[in-house]
């Protein structure tokens, strides 16, 4: 055979075998773009997740669980079925959170229940209003938390006691009050949600650095820095939990720590905490 | 009436009006030479048609009547001058598909990239074989340049040959480069920010030029308009202009080098030499040969694609705020890199690699040796293959794992969990990441996952080379003896999982120190 027959040979067969590549990429195409778009999908999920934990676990919880007194929980089933009819929002969930978040909210819309922290109630993050986020940045986010859609169950808001609360008055005559009823209210209320100190526990038990809130709370009237007005440690801790912006302890940020709790527990809440946190030495 | 109609003469006059449209559309070649040239058999007609064509047509006018048999030898030139055309051919007709599907603004066009490989049928496709293509490119200009400079092609009538095929090598590179911006994703963002920055260490003008080519002082908006701006216009119409110039050189001015062997004194016996010059005509011989070739460069860049599974890289999308560890440029400045590190960033960076061009410009004059057999130029020859060594370690010193003192810690994490791209951790089936916190030194590597019935070989393998990177650390001293390394898997979402590496140690100033990284990972993350 010449050279030249050889190559029009060779040259059809690899023609056809070309051919017969494509043909079989192209038959296991949509599958292959199914694939690439549940990869997408997952990436976005991860994105979101991690600014997520970087810029909303802080207010509404590193699962989405929220703080009661601060921040709506995101990982619930009413935030999936019913958010958007009672806000009377026309769009899908996923446009409504990454509106939400671009632009914020100026004031909260359950006042009572979820102040946000302050004015106002939740900042912008989209970069276009000020804020830290890039736009598909934000789209990630929104990505993420309608990830849990499937699985969100009803979050349980605390209802807020009938009775009288106790006030922001620090010198108040207090019931005696009980350790284990303390200890419980401490985690029921979302406490640990921020004063928390892993992989140790909650921020007030005593560590290998510093002693419990208890002992703390004692050496902390001491200190010439102290700006409020307690003369006990009980006036100390009780002040602490009901205007928490009179004194905020070196290291840590004035207004993050929501200031309605006054209004929040009753008088033998407030004492079973106090109780609780003093027994902590 | 039916004695007028005669068969015989409409099937001539029928036959004669079809070879007129097939002439009419070959530029001259009838259907019996047709027939001929596919079987291989001598011309049918005279004068040569086969010669005609390169007059009457444009296509072929632009090619060689003929080569001369010597300079078609395989080994000689391995076809690469060819194959970088085929290579270019393959970049403009992908690039002028993935152009319709591709926005230059930083808001859309990571975006597009993944619109096209989600929604467009081939859409992946034509973007991993522009990438591949984009890869052969570069490397067949460079072996094309090596060859010529080997079998010393630049010489005497082709020296000006040589200094078009250094233009193009650079507007090779510079392509490939501009291109690989656009996606827009952070390996391109920081690979190209790193490279222009090179153009700041220019003295005097340095930072004009990053601001001319970046268009503001980081890459933005008005960065990527223009890279893709040069990437589709500028930079292919330069190319075309000086490939024709190239081209025109060697087809109608002095034709491929003739190995050395056939011309020079001595070697060859005036017999060889003579039977070096007989002519191969283009048509048919080595027509069919460039499409057998450019047939069997199309399988090859399919299969690679279709079943070796080549794939475009594609990593988060750009985040000027966060500079990957490991970052850097594209591979073939790895060299550039290396340099970077040996000394003063514009005397390495740019007053160095312009001696270097300028020195590749003027081999032809300073290269005074009449002769261009191997055994006859050793020095050019030795010096050849020295660069050729000298690029390759230069390379390796580019690469961020060379040179850099890191901290162990940080080096281990980054290996197992890297911020972007490929990873270990990331190779880890999903049913495999059972959750638990694994502490180095404490926790078993063999059986960890007894509740796994098909246990979790790639976990258990992710471990023990952390275990085995942490105590070496220890044994090597760089990491005290108390060093708490763990690795943590948490159940996130729904189909999503939280990684943590954490290590902490106590240095010697007493001071508790800490790294650590997270990872989520999505049980349809793909593999990278």
């Amino acid at each position: 055979m010449k050279r030249i027959q050889l190559e029009i040979f060779l040259g059809i067969l690899t023609i056809l075998a070309t051919s017969a590549l494509i043909l079989y990429y192209g038959i296991t195409e949509p599958e292959r773009m199914a694939a690439n778009a549940a990869a997408a999908q997952a990436r976005q999920i991860e994105v979101g997740a991690a600014l997520y934990e970087a810029q909303c676990s802080r207010c509404h919880g590193v699962q989405g669980q929220g703080i009661p007194g601060l921040c709506p929980p995101l990982n619930d089933r009413y935030f999936f079925d019913n958010r958007l009819k009672d806000v009377g929002w026309s769009g899908a969930l996923e446009d409504y959170i990454v509106a939400t978040a671009s632009s914020g909210r100026l004031a909260s819309t359950r006042p009572q229940l979820y102040p946000g922290q302050g004015n106002p109630a939740m900042p912008s993050f989209s970069d276009q209003y000020g804020g830290p986020l890039r736009p598909d940045q934000i789209r990630s986010i929104a990505t993420f938390i309608m990830n849990w859609s499937e699985t969100a169950t009803l979050v349980e808001v605390p209802s807020l006691p009938a009775g009288p609360t106790v006030g922001v008055e620090i010198t108040k005559e207090l019931p005696t009050g009980d350790v284990a009823n303390g200890e419980a209210l401490a985690t029921s209320l979302a406490c640990t949600a921020c004063h928390i100190l892993a992989p140790t526990g909650p921020a007030w038990l005593a560590s290998d650095s510093q002693p419990g809130i208890g002992a703390r709370a004692a050496e902390r009237l001491q200190d010439p820095a102290y700006t409020g007005k307690a003369t006990t440690p009980e006036q100390y801790l009780f002040e602490a939990v009901v205007d928490p912006n009179v004194y905020v302890v070196a290291g840590y940020a004035a207004n993050i720590m929501p200031g309605a709790y006054g209004s929040q527990l009753t008088d033998q809440d407030m004492a079973d905490i106090i109780a609780y946190l003093l027994s902590l030495k | 009436m039916i004695k007028s109609l005669n068969f015989q003469d409409m099937r001539k006059k029928f036959s004669q009006a079809l070879d007129a449209r097939v002439r009419a559309i070959t530029a001259g070649l009838g259907i019996t030479e047709l027939g001929a040239i596919m079987r291989g058999d001598p011309p049918t007609e005279k004068p040569n048609p086969r010669y005609k064509v390169h007059t009457t047509s444009f296509l072929f006018h632009i090619r060689p009547r003929y080569y001369e048999l010597g300079s078609t030898i395989f080994t000689h030139t391995f076809r690469l001058g060819f194959l970088t055309t085929f290579f270019f051919f393959i970049e403009v007709f992908t690039g002028l598909i993935l152009m319709i599907y591709y926005t230059p603004s930083p808001e859309k066009a990571y975006t597009s990239i993944v619109n096209l490989m989600t929604n467009v049928p081939f859409g992946a496709f034509f973007r991993d074989l522009h990438r591949l293509g984009a890869e052969g490119m570069v490397i067949f200009t460079t072996l094309h340049m090596l060859r010529t400079f080997l079998t010393g092609s630049y010489k005497k009538e082709r020296s000006f040959t040589w200094l078009t095929g250094l233009a193009l090598l650079g507007i090779t590179l510079f392509l490939s480069f501009s291109g690989y911006l656009l996606p827009w994703d952070q390996l391109a963002y920081w690979a190209v920010t790193i490279g222009t920055s090179m153009a700041e260490a220019a003295p005097l003008f340095g930072n004009e030029v990053n601001l001319l080519l970046r268009g503001s002082p980081d890459i933005a908006a008005n960065g990527l308009l223009r890279f893709y701006l040069l990437h589709v216009v500028l930079l292919p119409l330069l190319a075309i202009l000086i490939i024709s110039i190239h081209y025109y050189k060697v087809s109608r001015e002095h034709g491929i080098s003739q190995p050395a062997t056939f011309t020079e004194e001595g070697n060859a016996t005036s017999e060889k030499k003579k039977w070096a010059k007989t002519r191969v005509d283009f048509l048919p011989d080595l027509f069919t040969s460039e499409i057998f070739w450019t047939s069997l460069g199309l399988f090859l860049l399919v299969l690679a694609i279709t079943v070796l599974g080549y794939r475009a890289p594609l990593e988060n999308v750009a985040n000027p705020q966060v500079t990957p560890l490991d970052t850097k440029a594209p591979w073939y400045f790895w060299w550039l890199q290396g340099m970077l590190k040996l000394g003063d960033k514009t005397l390495m960076g740019i007053i160095l690699p312009t001696v270097l061009v300028v020195l590749l410009i003027a081999v032809p004059y300073i290269d005074r040796n009449p002769y261009r057999s191997l055994y006859r130029r050793p020095l050019a020859v030795g010096l050849g293959i020295l660069s050729v060594g000298a690029l390759i370690v230069l390379s390796y010193m580019g690469l961020p794992e060379y040179g850099i003192k890191q901290d162990p810690a940080t080096r281990t994490v980054q290996d197992l969990i890297p911020m972007e791209g490929p990873g270990p951790v990331y190779e880890i089936p999903f049913d495999q990441l059972q959750n638990g916190a694994y502490v180095v030194n404490e926790s078993p590597t063999a059986d960890m996952c007894l509740n796994l019935d098909f246990g979790c070989p790639a976990l258990e393998e992710v471990f023990t080379s952390y275990s085995e990177k942490i105590n070496g650390y220890i044994e090597a001293g760089e990491l005290p003896e108390d060093t708490t390394a763990t690795m943590v898997i948490e159940d996130w979402q729904l189909d999503l999982k939280k990684v943590t590496l954490r290590i902490t140690w106590v240095d010697a100033e007493n001071q508790n120190k800490e790294y650590s990284r997270e990872a989520f990972i999505h049980a349809d993350r793909g593999s990278e």
